[in-house]
Protein backbone atom coordinates (compact mmCIF):
# COMPACT_ATOMS: atom_id res chain seq x y z
CA UNK A 1 0.00 0.00 0.00
CA UNK A 2 2.60 2.19 0.84
CA UNK A 3 4.56 1.63 -2.54
CA UNK A 4 0.87 2.13 -4.28
CA UNK A 5 1.35 5.65 -2.71
CA UNK A 6 4.34 6.63 -4.10
CA UNK A 7 3.50 5.22 -7.32
CA UNK A 8 0.16 6.52 -8.21
CA UNK A 9 0.35 9.78 -6.26
CA UNK A 10 -1.96 11.44 -4.19
CA UNK A 11 -4.43 12.79 -6.76
CA UNK A 12 -5.22 9.10 -8.30
CA UNK A 13 -5.39 7.33 -4.83
CA UNK A 14 -7.78 10.17 -3.36
CA UNK A 15 -9.98 10.07 -6.49
CA UNK A 16 -10.07 6.40 -5.99
CA UNK A 17 -11.23 6.51 -2.55
CA UNK A 18 -13.42 9.11 -2.86
CA UNK A 19 -14.95 7.17 -6.19
CA UNK A 20 -15.10 3.62 -4.11
CA UNK A 21 -17.20 6.06 -0.84
CA UNK A 22 -19.33 7.35 -3.39
CA UNK A 23 -19.83 3.47 -4.67
CA UNK A 24 -20.41 2.18 -1.56
CA UNK A 25 -22.72 5.16 0.02
CA UNK A 26 -25.79 4.08 -1.00
CA UNK A 27 -25.74 0.26 0.39
CA UNK A 28 -23.90 1.51 3.52
CA UNK A 29 -27.19 3.27 3.85
CA UNK A 30 -29.77 1.25 3.01
CA UNK A 31 -28.10 -1.13 5.58
CA UNK A 32 -28.25 1.27 8.60
CA UNK A 33 -31.99 2.74 7.42
CA UNK A 34 -33.52 -0.95 7.20
CA UNK A 35 -32.52 -1.94 11.15
CA UNK A 36 -33.37 1.23 12.66
CA UNK A 37 -36.67 1.21 14.22
CA UNK A 38 -37.84 4.53 13.27
CA UNK A 39 -40.50 4.74 9.99
CA UNK A 40 -38.55 7.76 8.76
CA UNK A 41 -34.72 8.22 8.75
CA UNK A 42 -33.19 9.45 11.49
CA UNK A 43 -29.49 10.26 12.23
CA UNK A 44 -29.05 8.94 15.36
CA UNK A 45 -31.71 6.14 15.80
CA UNK A 46 -33.61 5.24 18.96
CA UNK A 47 -33.00 1.78 18.80
CA UNK A 48 -32.17 -0.73 16.43
CA UNK A 49 -34.93 -3.00 15.46
CA UNK A 50 -36.06 -6.18 13.24
CA UNK A 51 -39.27 -4.71 13.14
CA UNK A 52 -38.69 -3.95 9.40
CA UNK A 53 -38.02 -7.36 8.40
CA UNK A 54 -41.08 -8.38 9.70
CA UNK A 55 -43.14 -5.64 8.07
CA UNK A 56 -41.58 -6.78 4.90
CA UNK A 57 -41.84 -10.38 5.50
CA UNK A 58 -45.26 -9.72 6.39
CA UNK A 59 -46.16 -7.74 3.12
CA UNK A 60 -48.00 -10.52 0.77
CA UNK A 61 -47.06 -8.37 -2.35
CA UNK A 62 -43.47 -8.01 -1.66
CA UNK A 63 -43.37 -12.11 -1.03
CA UNK A 64 -45.65 -13.13 -3.85
CA UNK A 65 -43.65 -10.47 -6.04
CA UNK A 66 -40.08 -12.11 -4.71
CA UNK A 67 -41.89 -15.91 -5.70
CA UNK A 68 -42.62 -14.11 -9.35
CA UNK A 69 -38.85 -12.68 -9.88
CA UNK A 70 -37.72 -15.72 -8.40
CA UNK A 71 -39.48 -18.16 -10.75
CA UNK A 72 -38.82 -16.54 -13.41
CA UNK A 73 -35.22 -16.21 -13.35
CA UNK A 74 -34.70 -19.99 -12.81
CA UNK A 75 -36.91 -20.46 -15.67
CA UNK A 76 -35.00 -17.70 -17.80
CA UNK A 77 -31.49 -18.81 -16.48
CA UNK A 78 -31.04 -22.59 -18.16
CA UNK A 79 -32.94 -21.69 -20.72
CA UNK A 80 -31.09 -18.60 -21.83
CA UNK A 81 -27.66 -20.44 -21.17
CA UNK A 82 -28.42 -23.58 -23.21
CA UNK A 83 -29.31 -21.85 -25.88
CA UNK A 84 -26.22 -19.78 -26.05
CA UNK A 85 -24.04 -22.39 -25.81
CA UNK A 86 -24.75 -23.64 -29.70
CA UNK A 87 -25.15 -20.08 -30.68
CA UNK A 88 -21.53 -19.41 -29.15
CA UNK A 89 -20.33 -22.33 -30.90
CA UNK A 90 -21.57 -21.43 -34.86
CA UNK A 91 -20.03 -17.97 -34.18
CA UNK A 92 -16.86 -19.34 -33.06
CA UNK A 93 -16.11 -22.48 -34.93
CA UNK A 94 -18.10 -22.39 -37.68
CA UNK A 95 -17.28 -20.21 -41.40
CA UNK A 96 -20.30 -18.05 -41.76
CA UNK A 97 -21.34 -15.82 -44.45
CA UNK A 98 -21.99 -12.12 -42.82
CA UNK A 99 -20.42 -13.47 -39.23
CA UNK A 100 -20.44 -9.80 -38.43
CA UNK A 101 -24.01 -9.03 -39.28
CA UNK A 102 -25.25 -12.23 -37.32
CA UNK A 103 -22.99 -10.90 -34.63
CA UNK A 104 -24.52 -7.08 -34.92
CA UNK A 105 -28.53 -9.17 -35.06
CA UNK A 106 -27.56 -10.92 -32.02
CA UNK A 107 -26.38 -8.71 -29.75
CA UNK A 108 -28.96 -6.19 -30.66
CA UNK A 109 -31.25 -6.05 -27.81
CA UNK A 110 -28.85 -4.65 -25.68
CA UNK A 111 -28.13 -1.72 -27.78
CA UNK A 112 -31.87 -1.00 -28.13
CA UNK A 113 -33.21 0.70 -25.09
CA UNK A 114 -35.64 -1.09 -22.61
CA UNK A 115 -38.27 1.19 -23.10
CA UNK A 116 -38.58 0.85 -27.07
CA UNK A 117 -37.96 -3.22 -27.11
CA UNK A 118 -40.76 -3.21 -23.71
CA UNK A 119 -43.35 -1.42 -25.98
CA UNK A 120 -42.24 -3.86 -29.38
CA UNK A 121 -43.39 -6.83 -26.76
CA UNK A 122 -46.04 -4.55 -25.94
CA UNK A 123 -47.52 -4.39 -28.91
CA UNK A 124 -46.50 -8.44 -30.32
CA UNK A 125 -48.32 -9.81 -27.42
CA UNK A 126 -51.17 -8.22 -28.04
CA UNK A 127 -51.38 -9.10 -32.13
CA UNK A 128 -50.88 -12.52 -31.03
CA UNK A 129 -53.10 -12.37 -27.86
CA UNK A 130 -50.75 -13.66 -25.11
CA UNK A 131 -51.99 -12.16 -21.65
CA UNK A 132 -50.75 -14.10 -19.49
CA UNK A 133 -48.25 -11.99 -17.58
CA UNK A 134 -45.67 -14.01 -16.34
CA UNK A 135 -45.66 -15.56 -19.69
CA UNK A 136 -45.03 -12.39 -21.55
CA UNK A 137 -41.99 -11.19 -19.34
CA UNK A 138 -39.78 -14.66 -19.47
CA UNK A 139 -40.47 -14.25 -23.17
CA UNK A 140 -38.86 -11.30 -23.96
CA UNK A 141 -36.14 -12.03 -20.84
CA UNK A 142 -35.10 -14.94 -22.94
CA UNK A 143 -34.54 -12.61 -25.53
CA UNK A 144 -33.35 -9.68 -23.94
CA UNK A 145 -30.29 -11.99 -21.36
CA UNK A 146 -29.95 -14.15 -24.66
CA UNK A 147 -26.73 -11.72 -25.79
CA UNK A 148 -25.25 -11.34 -22.20
CA UNK A 149 -25.17 -15.13 -22.43
CA UNK A 150 -23.71 -15.56 -25.96
CA UNK A 151 -21.46 -13.23 -25.27
CA UNK A 152 -20.00 -14.80 -21.84
CA UNK A 153 -19.91 -18.14 -23.50
CA UNK A 154 -18.09 -16.92 -27.08
CA UNK A 155 -15.54 -15.36 -24.49
CA UNK A 156 -14.85 -18.88 -22.90
CA UNK A 157 -14.93 -20.73 -26.33
CA UNK A 158 -12.42 -18.19 -28.15
CA UNK A 159 -10.04 -19.00 -24.83
CA UNK A 160 -10.06 -22.69 -25.24
CA UNK A 161 -9.36 -22.83 -29.18
CA UNK A 162 -10.04 -26.02 -31.12
CA UNK A 163 -7.00 -28.35 -30.37
CA UNK A 164 -8.63 -30.40 -27.28
CA UNK A 165 -11.71 -30.75 -29.44
CA UNK A 166 -9.99 -32.13 -32.40
CA UNK A 167 -7.25 -33.99 -29.84
CA UNK A 168 -10.52 -35.89 -28.57
CA UNK A 169 -11.94 -36.30 -31.92
CA UNK A 170 -8.56 -37.49 -33.24
CA UNK A 171 -8.40 -40.26 -30.25
CA UNK A 172 -11.68 -41.84 -31.40
CA UNK A 173 -14.27 -39.90 -29.56
CA UNK A 174 -17.62 -39.04 -31.02
CA UNK A 175 -19.31 -36.17 -31.53
CA UNK A 176 -21.67 -36.08 -27.90
CA UNK A 177 -18.42 -37.56 -26.26
CA UNK A 178 -16.37 -34.21 -27.26
CA UNK A 179 -19.33 -32.11 -26.04
CA UNK A 180 -19.25 -34.22 -22.50
CA UNK A 181 -16.58 -34.52 -21.61
CA UNK A 182 -14.37 -32.12 -22.98
CA UNK A 183 -16.33 -28.73 -24.35
CA UNK A 184 -19.22 -28.48 -21.73
CA UNK A 185 -16.42 -29.14 -18.79
CA UNK A 186 -14.02 -27.02 -20.61
CA UNK A 187 -17.23 -23.90 -21.09
CA UNK A 188 -18.06 -24.31 -17.24
CA UNK A 189 -16.67 -20.92 -16.16
CA UNK A 190 -18.52 -19.34 -19.52
CA UNK A 191 -21.61 -20.69 -18.47
CA UNK A 192 -21.74 -19.85 -14.75
CA UNK A 193 -20.86 -16.43 -16.16
CA UNK A 194 -23.67 -16.13 -18.49
CA UNK A 195 -25.66 -17.83 -15.78
CA UNK A 196 -24.91 -14.89 -13.20
CA UNK A 197 -25.58 -12.23 -15.94
CA UNK A 198 -28.76 -13.72 -16.85
CA UNK A 199 -30.34 -14.13 -13.87
CA UNK A 200 -29.30 -10.66 -11.95
CA UNK A 201 -30.32 -9.22 -15.47
CA UNK A 202 -33.88 -10.82 -15.97
CA UNK A 203 -35.07 -10.21 -11.71
CA UNK A 204 -33.65 -6.57 -12.21
CA UNK A 205 -35.24 -5.51 -15.28
CA UNK A 206 -37.55 -2.74 -15.14
CA UNK A 207 -38.11 -0.84 -18.59
CA UNK A 208 -39.18 -3.98 -20.53
CA UNK A 209 -41.09 -5.97 -17.63
CA UNK A 210 -43.09 -3.01 -16.44
CA UNK A 211 -44.79 -2.84 -19.85
CA UNK A 212 -45.35 -6.61 -19.57
CA UNK A 213 -46.60 -7.57 -16.03
CA UNK A 214 -49.95 -7.98 -14.81
CA UNK A 215 -51.10 -7.70 -11.56
CA UNK A 216 -50.57 -10.96 -10.44
CA UNK A 217 -47.16 -11.29 -12.21
CA UNK A 218 -45.76 -8.59 -10.58
CA UNK A 219 -41.80 -9.03 -10.12
CA UNK A 220 -39.89 -7.27 -7.10
CA UNK A 221 -38.92 -4.28 -9.27
CA UNK A 222 -42.08 -3.42 -10.11
CA UNK A 223 -44.14 -3.72 -7.02
CA UNK A 224 -40.78 -1.92 -5.24
CA UNK A 225 -41.97 1.56 -7.57
CA UNK A 226 -45.41 0.93 -6.81
CA UNK A 227 -44.93 0.64 -3.41
CA UNK A 228 -42.92 3.43 -2.76
CA UNK A 229 -45.03 5.80 -5.32
CA UNK A 230 -47.53 5.34 -2.02
CA UNK A 231 -45.59 4.72 0.93
CA UNK A 232 -42.74 5.97 2.72
CA UNK A 233 -41.51 3.79 5.23
CA UNK A 234 -37.79 1.08 5.60
CA UNK A 235 -39.60 -1.96 4.30
CA UNK A 236 -38.41 -1.18 1.39
CA UNK A 237 -35.23 -0.86 2.87
CA UNK A 238 -35.49 -4.57 3.50
CA UNK A 239 -36.19 -5.41 -0.08
CA UNK A 240 -33.13 -3.63 -1.35
CA UNK A 241 -30.70 -4.80 1.64
CA UNK A 242 -32.12 -8.73 1.06
CA UNK A 243 -31.07 -7.88 -3.12
CA UNK A 244 -27.93 -5.99 -2.06
CA UNK A 245 -26.89 -9.54 -0.06
CA UNK A 246 -27.79 -11.91 -2.76
CA UNK A 247 -25.66 -9.89 -5.09
CA UNK A 248 -22.63 -10.10 -2.91
CA UNK A 249 -22.98 -13.80 -2.27
CA UNK A 250 -23.05 -14.29 -5.88
CA UNK A 251 -20.18 -12.42 -6.02
CA UNK A 252 -18.61 -14.52 -3.32
CA UNK A 253 -19.30 -18.08 -5.31
CA UNK A 254 -18.08 -16.29 -7.97
CA UNK A 255 -15.08 -15.17 -6.77
CA UNK A 256 -14.75 -18.89 -4.86
CA UNK A 257 -15.39 -21.17 -7.94
CA UNK A 258 -13.32 -19.45 -10.67
CA UNK A 259 -12.14 -16.12 -9.38
CA UNK A 260 -13.42 -12.73 -10.15
CA UNK A 261 -10.70 -11.33 -12.17
CA UNK A 262 -11.41 -14.60 -14.31
CA UNK A 263 -15.26 -14.17 -14.33
CA UNK A 264 -14.50 -10.27 -15.44
CA UNK A 265 -13.00 -11.75 -18.81
CA UNK A 266 -15.39 -14.12 -19.52
CA UNK A 267 -18.03 -11.75 -19.68
CA UNK B 1 -9.67 -25.68 -37.51
CA UNK B 2 -12.62 -23.44 -38.19
CA UNK B 3 -14.82 -25.23 -41.02
CA UNK B 4 -15.79 -27.98 -39.67
CA UNK B 5 -18.84 -29.53 -41.33
CA UNK B 6 -21.89 -27.84 -39.95
CA UNK B 7 -24.47 -29.27 -37.69
CA UNK B 8 -27.78 -27.05 -39.13
CA UNK B 9 -29.83 -28.17 -35.74
CA UNK B 10 -26.78 -25.63 -33.44
CA UNK B 11 -28.89 -22.65 -35.48
CA UNK B 12 -32.22 -23.64 -34.16
CA UNK B 13 -31.91 -21.68 -30.75
CA UNK B 14 -30.90 -18.57 -32.50
CA UNK B 15 -33.46 -18.45 -35.33
CA UNK B 16 -35.96 -19.10 -32.32
CA UNK B 17 -34.70 -16.23 -30.16
CA UNK B 18 -34.30 -13.68 -33.13
CA UNK B 19 -37.16 -14.72 -34.68
CA UNK B 20 -39.00 -13.98 -31.70
CA UNK B 21 -37.44 -10.42 -31.09
CA UNK B 22 -37.90 -9.57 -34.77
CA UNK B 23 -41.69 -10.10 -34.89
CA UNK B 24 -41.82 -7.96 -31.51
CA UNK B 25 -39.71 -5.94 -33.24
CA UNK B 26 -41.99 -5.86 -36.68
CA UNK B 27 -44.85 -5.85 -34.91
CA UNK B 28 -44.21 -2.63 -33.57
CA UNK B 29 -42.89 -0.85 -36.54
CA UNK B 30 -46.31 -1.76 -38.54
CA UNK B 31 -48.23 -0.34 -35.73
CA UNK B 32 -46.35 3.22 -35.39
CA UNK B 33 -48.11 3.69 -38.89
CA UNK B 34 -51.38 2.94 -37.47
CA UNK B 35 -53.79 5.26 -35.25
CA UNK B 36 -54.52 5.09 -32.03
CA UNK B 37 -58.47 5.02 -30.44
CA UNK B 38 -59.31 6.81 -27.84
CA UNK B 39 -60.13 3.64 -25.54
CA UNK B 40 -56.24 2.87 -26.37
CA UNK B 41 -56.30 0.41 -29.01
CA UNK B 42 -55.29 0.28 -32.05
CA UNK B 43 -57.30 0.72 -35.65
CA UNK B 44 -55.65 -0.60 -38.33
CA UNK B 45 -57.85 0.94 -41.09
CA UNK B 46 -56.11 3.37 -42.25
CA UNK B 47 -52.27 3.37 -42.18
CA UNK B 48 -50.22 6.49 -43.08
CA UNK B 49 -47.28 8.75 -41.48
CA UNK B 50 -49.81 10.46 -38.99
CA UNK B 51 -48.06 9.93 -35.79
CA UNK B 52 -44.77 10.55 -37.61
CA UNK B 53 -45.60 14.56 -38.40
CA UNK B 54 -47.45 14.52 -34.54
CA UNK B 55 -44.18 14.11 -33.20
CA UNK B 56 -43.13 17.56 -35.06
CA UNK B 57 -45.90 19.29 -34.62
CA UNK B 58 -44.69 20.97 -31.52
CA UNK B 59 -41.43 21.43 -30.21
CA UNK B 60 -41.78 19.44 -26.93
CA UNK B 61 -40.95 15.70 -28.30
CA UNK B 62 -38.02 17.29 -30.30
CA UNK B 63 -36.94 19.02 -27.04
CA UNK B 64 -36.80 16.34 -24.93
CA UNK B 65 -35.16 14.34 -27.14
CA UNK B 66 -32.09 16.67 -27.01
CA UNK B 67 -32.42 17.17 -23.58
CA UNK B 68 -31.82 13.25 -23.37
CA UNK B 69 -28.75 13.64 -25.41
CA UNK B 70 -27.23 16.77 -23.40
CA UNK B 71 -28.14 15.08 -19.91
CA UNK B 72 -26.63 11.88 -21.33
CA UNK B 73 -23.06 13.76 -22.53
CA UNK B 74 -22.95 15.05 -19.32
CA UNK B 75 -23.27 11.82 -17.57
CA UNK B 76 -20.41 10.61 -19.64
CA UNK B 77 -18.03 13.49 -19.02
CA UNK B 78 -18.74 13.22 -15.31
CA UNK B 79 -18.30 9.00 -15.32
CA UNK B 80 -15.29 8.78 -17.78
CA UNK B 81 -13.48 11.32 -15.47
CA UNK B 82 -14.17 9.34 -12.20
CA UNK B 83 -13.89 6.02 -13.80
CA UNK B 84 -10.71 6.39 -15.49
CA UNK B 85 -8.25 6.68 -12.47
CA UNK B 86 -10.17 3.94 -10.43
CA UNK B 87 -9.87 1.91 -12.66
CA UNK B 88 -5.83 2.64 -13.76
CA UNK B 89 -5.40 2.17 -9.81
CA UNK B 90 -7.74 -1.05 -10.01
CA UNK B 91 -5.24 -2.60 -13.00
CA UNK B 92 -1.93 -0.96 -11.39
CA UNK B 93 -1.88 -2.00 -8.07
CA UNK B 94 0.78 -4.25 -6.10
CA UNK B 95 -1.73 -5.16 -3.40
CA UNK B 96 -4.09 -8.02 -4.06
CA UNK B 97 -5.98 -7.18 -1.37
CA UNK B 98 -6.65 -3.15 -2.87
CA UNK B 99 -7.49 -4.46 -6.28
CA UNK B 100 -10.15 -7.53 -4.83
CA UNK B 101 -11.40 -4.51 -2.45
CA UNK B 102 -11.66 -2.29 -5.38
CA UNK B 103 -13.24 -5.10 -7.60
CA UNK B 104 -15.40 -5.89 -5.06
CA UNK B 105 -17.32 -2.89 -4.51
CA UNK B 106 -17.41 -2.32 -8.09
CA UNK B 107 -19.44 -5.87 -8.19
CA UNK B 108 -21.38 -5.49 -5.47
CA UNK B 109 -22.88 -2.23 -6.76
CA UNK B 110 -23.14 -3.50 -10.27
CA UNK B 111 -24.76 -6.81 -8.89
CA UNK B 112 -27.30 -5.01 -6.65
CA UNK B 113 -29.94 -4.30 -9.33
CA UNK B 114 -31.15 -0.65 -10.24
CA UNK B 115 -34.34 -0.35 -8.34
CA UNK B 116 -32.17 -0.70 -5.06
CA UNK B 117 -29.46 1.44 -6.00
CA UNK B 118 -32.14 3.97 -6.49
CA UNK B 119 -34.34 3.80 -3.65
CA UNK B 120 -30.62 3.87 -2.02
CA UNK B 121 -30.19 7.32 -3.20
CA UNK B 122 -33.83 8.57 -2.87
CA UNK B 123 -32.87 7.60 1.07
CA UNK B 124 -29.34 9.98 0.49
CA UNK B 125 -30.71 12.76 -1.15
CA UNK B 126 -34.62 13.03 0.07
CA UNK B 127 -36.01 16.24 1.51
CA UNK B 128 -35.60 13.83 4.81
CA UNK B 129 -32.33 12.05 3.98
CA UNK B 130 -29.26 11.30 5.30
CA UNK B 131 -27.68 14.24 3.95
CA UNK B 132 -30.37 17.14 4.52
CA UNK B 133 -30.55 15.63 8.13
CA UNK B 134 -27.07 16.13 8.58
CA UNK B 135 -27.32 19.63 7.20
CA UNK B 136 -29.78 20.59 9.56
CA UNK B 137 -28.06 18.99 12.38
CA UNK B 138 -25.08 21.23 11.81
CA UNK B 139 -27.82 24.10 11.58
CA UNK B 140 -27.38 24.51 8.17
CA UNK B 141 -30.10 24.55 5.47
CA UNK B 142 -31.68 21.66 3.47
CA UNK B 143 -30.78 21.07 -0.49
CA UNK B 144 -32.90 20.71 -2.98
CA UNK B 145 -31.73 17.25 -4.31
CA UNK B 146 -34.11 15.22 -5.37
CA UNK B 147 -36.62 15.81 -7.72
CA UNK B 148 -34.50 18.40 -9.66
CA UNK B 149 -31.45 17.68 -12.16
CA UNK B 150 -28.94 17.52 -9.48
CA UNK B 151 -30.16 14.37 -7.94
CA UNK B 152 -30.61 12.09 -11.17
CA UNK B 153 -27.13 13.39 -12.20
CA UNK B 154 -25.60 11.82 -9.06
CA UNK B 155 -27.70 9.05 -9.13
CA UNK B 156 -27.12 7.98 -12.85
CA UNK B 157 -23.55 8.86 -12.19
CA UNK B 158 -23.58 5.89 -9.53
CA UNK B 159 -25.29 3.52 -11.99
CA UNK B 160 -22.95 4.08 -14.73
CA UNK B 161 -20.08 4.09 -13.10
CA UNK B 162 -19.61 0.01 -12.98
CA UNK B 163 -20.34 -0.11 -16.64
CA UNK B 164 -17.43 2.31 -17.61
CA UNK B 165 -15.38 0.98 -14.65
CA UNK B 166 -14.84 -2.94 -16.18
CA UNK B 167 -14.88 -1.74 -19.24
CA UNK B 168 -11.69 0.53 -18.58
CA UNK B 169 -10.42 -2.46 -16.58
CA UNK B 170 -10.18 -4.67 -19.90
CA UNK B 171 -8.07 -1.65 -21.85
CA UNK B 172 -5.63 -1.01 -18.84
CA UNK B 173 -5.22 -5.11 -18.92
CA UNK B 174 -4.05 -4.53 -22.72
CA UNK B 175 -1.34 -2.34 -22.15
CA UNK B 176 2.06 -3.65 -21.14
CA UNK B 177 3.13 -2.21 -17.90
CA UNK B 178 6.80 -2.38 -18.94
CA UNK B 179 5.68 1.32 -21.04
CA UNK B 180 5.08 3.13 -18.21
CA UNK B 181 8.69 1.19 -16.12
CA UNK B 182 10.66 2.49 -19.31
CA UNK B 183 9.08 5.91 -19.16
CA UNK B 184 9.91 6.21 -15.29
CA UNK B 185 13.40 4.89 -16.16
CA UNK B 186 14.34 7.26 -18.30
CA UNK B 187 13.35 9.86 -16.22
CA UNK B 188 10.29 10.88 -16.69
CA UNK B 189 7.76 11.88 -13.83
CA UNK B 190 4.90 10.22 -12.16
CA UNK B 191 2.29 12.90 -13.59
CA UNK B 192 4.21 13.10 -17.49
CA UNK B 193 4.18 9.40 -17.77
CA UNK B 194 0.30 9.13 -17.23
CA UNK B 195 0.25 12.33 -19.38
CA UNK B 196 2.47 11.15 -22.45
CA UNK B 197 2.41 7.14 -21.94
CA UNK B 198 -1.12 5.79 -20.39
CA UNK B 199 -3.51 8.38 -21.78
CA UNK B 200 -2.44 8.05 -25.20
CA UNK B 201 -2.74 4.44 -25.25
CA UNK B 202 -5.60 3.83 -23.61
CA UNK B 203 -7.29 7.03 -26.18
CA UNK B 204 -9.10 4.46 -27.69
CA UNK B 205 -10.64 1.71 -24.78
CA UNK B 206 -11.38 5.43 -22.81
CA UNK B 207 -13.60 6.25 -26.17
CA UNK B 208 -14.85 3.11 -26.13
CA UNK B 209 -15.98 3.16 -22.25
CA UNK B 210 -17.42 6.30 -23.34
CA UNK B 211 -19.47 5.25 -25.60
CA UNK B 212 -21.03 2.07 -24.00
CA UNK B 213 -21.97 4.70 -21.12
CA UNK B 214 -23.22 7.23 -23.43
CA UNK B 215 -25.48 4.45 -24.79
CA UNK B 216 -26.80 3.10 -21.25
CA UNK B 217 -27.37 7.01 -20.40
CA UNK B 218 -29.56 7.84 -23.09
CA UNK B 219 -32.02 5.20 -22.11
CA UNK B 220 -31.83 5.82 -18.63
CA UNK B 221 -35.63 5.29 -17.52
CA UNK B 222 -36.19 3.68 -13.97
CA UNK B 223 -33.38 7.12 -12.32
CA UNK B 224 -35.11 9.60 -13.41
CA UNK B 225 -38.52 8.10 -13.01
CA UNK B 226 -37.74 8.03 -9.27
CA UNK B 227 -35.18 11.00 -8.40
CA UNK B 228 -36.27 13.40 -11.49
CA UNK B 229 -40.21 13.23 -9.64
CA UNK B 230 -41.45 14.18 -13.24
CA UNK B 231 -39.54 17.28 -13.24
CA UNK B 232 -36.57 15.57 -15.16
CA UNK B 233 -37.87 13.15 -17.82
CA UNK B 234 -35.89 11.70 -20.74
CA UNK B 235 -37.07 9.92 -23.73
CA UNK B 236 -37.69 6.64 -21.76
CA UNK B 237 -39.99 8.77 -19.51
CA UNK B 238 -41.59 10.20 -22.21
CA UNK B 239 -42.64 7.57 -24.34
CA UNK B 240 -43.94 5.66 -20.75
CA UNK B 241 -46.20 8.46 -19.87
CA UNK B 242 -47.48 8.17 -23.76
CA UNK B 243 -48.33 4.41 -22.89
CA UNK B 244 -49.63 4.61 -19.57
CA UNK B 245 -51.62 7.98 -19.23
CA UNK B 246 -52.71 8.50 -22.44
CA UNK B 247 -52.84 5.26 -23.97
CA UNK B 248 -51.71 6.18 -27.31
CA UNK B 249 -49.82 3.05 -28.25
CA UNK B 250 -49.07 3.83 -32.09
CA UNK B 251 -47.68 7.46 -31.45
CA UNK B 252 -45.82 5.87 -28.21
CA UNK B 253 -44.22 3.50 -30.89
CA UNK B 254 -43.47 5.98 -33.67
CA UNK B 255 -42.05 8.18 -30.89
CA UNK B 256 -40.02 5.19 -29.91
CA UNK B 257 -38.77 4.25 -33.19
CA UNK B 258 -37.56 8.31 -33.70
CA UNK B 259 -35.58 7.71 -30.54
CA UNK B 260 -34.41 4.54 -31.22
CA UNK B 261 -32.78 5.73 -35.06
CA UNK B 262 -31.57 9.11 -33.83
CA UNK B 263 -29.92 7.12 -30.76
CA UNK B 264 -28.24 4.37 -33.33
CA UNK B 265 -27.35 7.31 -35.61
CA UNK B 266 -25.88 9.79 -33.60
CA UNK B 267 -24.10 7.00 -31.76
CA UNK B 268 -22.26 5.30 -34.68
CA UNK B 269 -21.68 9.04 -35.95
CA UNK B 270 -19.76 9.72 -32.63
CA UNK B 271 -17.80 6.30 -32.50
CA UNK B 272 -16.76 6.97 -36.04
CA UNK B 273 -15.98 10.57 -35.24
CA UNK B 274 -13.76 9.97 -32.09
CA UNK B 275 -12.00 6.70 -33.80
CA UNK B 276 -10.55 9.42 -36.62
CA UNK B 277 -9.85 11.70 -33.62
CA UNK B 278 -7.96 9.01 -31.87
CA UNK B 279 -6.16 8.02 -34.52
CA UNK B 280 -5.07 11.33 -36.06
CA UNK B 281 -3.37 11.20 -31.72
CA UNK B 282 -1.68 8.50 -32.01
CA UNK B 283 0.16 9.15 -35.48
CA UNK B 284 1.17 12.49 -34.35
CA UNK B 285 2.39 11.10 -30.90
CA UNK B 286 4.27 8.59 -32.94
CA UNK B 287 6.07 10.58 -34.83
Amino acid sequence: MIRDFRSFGSAVMALTATVTAFLLLPILVIFYYAAQDGAYFQLVPRGLSWRWFVSAWENERFVAAAINSLVTGLIVTPLSVALAIPTAFVLVRYDLPLKAAVNVLIMSPLLVPGVVSGIAFLTFFGVINLYSGGVRNILAMLCFTFPFAVRAIVANLQGIGPVWEDAAESLGARRWQVWAWVLLPMLRPGMLASAIFVFVETIDNFSITVFLVSRNSMTIPIEVYNYIKDFDDPSVAVVAVVSVLISTALMFAVERLIGLERFLKNS
Amino acid sequence: MSSQRPNYLFFLPMLVVLGLYGSAFATFVLTSFYRGTSDGRVDTSDAGLQNYSRFFETPAPAATLADTFLISLLLTIITLVLAYPFAYLLTRTQSSGLRRFLLGAVMVTFLSGGITRAYAWMVVLGNSGLINRSLLALGLDRLPLVHNLTGVVIALVHFLLPFCILTLIGTFQTLPRNLEEASTSLGASRLRTFWTVVVPLTLRGAVGAGVLTLSVAVSAFLFPLLLGGGRVRMMSNHIYELIFINFDIPYAAATALIFLVVTVVAISALTVALGRVVDDRRWGAAR
